[in-house]
């Protein structure tokens, strides 16, 4: 699953891009995550305005 | 009252589009820092002292230039060797070197090579990619354009075709006569000769693979 870096010049977008879908997740991640929080927030801001 | 549902709430999506907006800049802007040390050109000391460089040092046509496999990468590498003569010499200075890639930069902007063809992926799909064109078998020695042109050397032979391209029956769509000078000629060749030793992860796949994708045939 995990392959040694071979890029020339070493970069972070570079190693989290070696493998398939590796960056997508990676971001998708970063961006789903604190959604769930912005949801969860304005939930309980809609049940206490209810 | 009905349940209100964060689905249908205006802040739930507002608040998501800004957190989203936010990283994406960020992002963005983290990764255009990220790509400079990768597409800053090298300089003539890295060659001398085999410091590999994605993009190489305009010195890099005096120095032979051959398109290998690499195992561990799993992709074709430009491996630059030793000392080869271009046009000539194999002593073109920083500056020399510099001088003829930058005539033939801007030679290939003003002929405008990428309405037909794409240069390091860029540009139109009519005619040849030309990021590995130096690397093209046919226009080394007993290769088929440098038979044609009746050169002895490569960059002799793409020079002459690049001056006279009309002359030359070598595809369907045939390129037409640009108008390029001898001088023009000489830095594109050189352009071309610099852009085959840029380390582009191997793009194009399988090159001098695939019959029909580098010469047309």
């Amino acid at each position: 699953m995990f392959e040694p870096f071979v890029d020339v010049v070493p970069s972070f977008f570079g190693w989290l891009n070696q493998g398939p879908l590796t960056l997508t997740i990676f971001l998708h991640t970063f961006i789903v995550l604190p959604m769930i929080w912005i949801y969860k927030q304005e939930k309980a801001r809609l049940e206490q305005e209810g | 009252m009905a349940k209100k549902s964060v689905w249908s709430d205006n802040r739930f999506w507002q608040r998501s589009a800004a957190w989203i907006t936010g990283f994406a800049s960020i992002l963005l802007i983290w990764l255009t820092f990220d790509t400079i040390p990768q597409i800053t050109m090298g300089n003539d000391a890295d060659l001398q002292s085999g410091v590999t460089k994605r993009v190489p040092g305009p010195t890099v046509i005096n120095y032979k230039i051959t398109y290998e496999m690499d195992k561990k990468r799993g992709h074709e590498i430009p491996v630059i060797g030793e000392k080869e003569k271009f046009f000539g010499r194999d002593d073109w200075s920083e500056e020399e070197a510099a001088a003829l890639l930058h005539l033939g930069k801007l030679g290939s902007q003003a002929k405008n090579c990428m309405n037909c063809h794409t240069l390091l992926g860029n540009g139109a799909y009519y005619a040849p990619d030309l990021t590995k064109s130096w690397l093209d078998p046919a226009w080394q020695a007993n290769g088929s354009m440098q038979a044609m042109t009746g050169k002895s050397t490569k960059e002799e032979a793409m020079a002459e075709f690049l001056q006279h391209p009309s002359q030359y029956p070598t595809h369907a769509r045939m390129m037409p006569n640009l108008g390029i000078t001898a001088e023009e000629a000489k830095g594109l060749v050189a352009f071309l000769k610099h852009m085959s030793s840029i380390d582009t992860n191997g793009f194009p796949r399988n090159f001098g693979k695939i019959q029909g994708a580098v010469n047309g045939k």
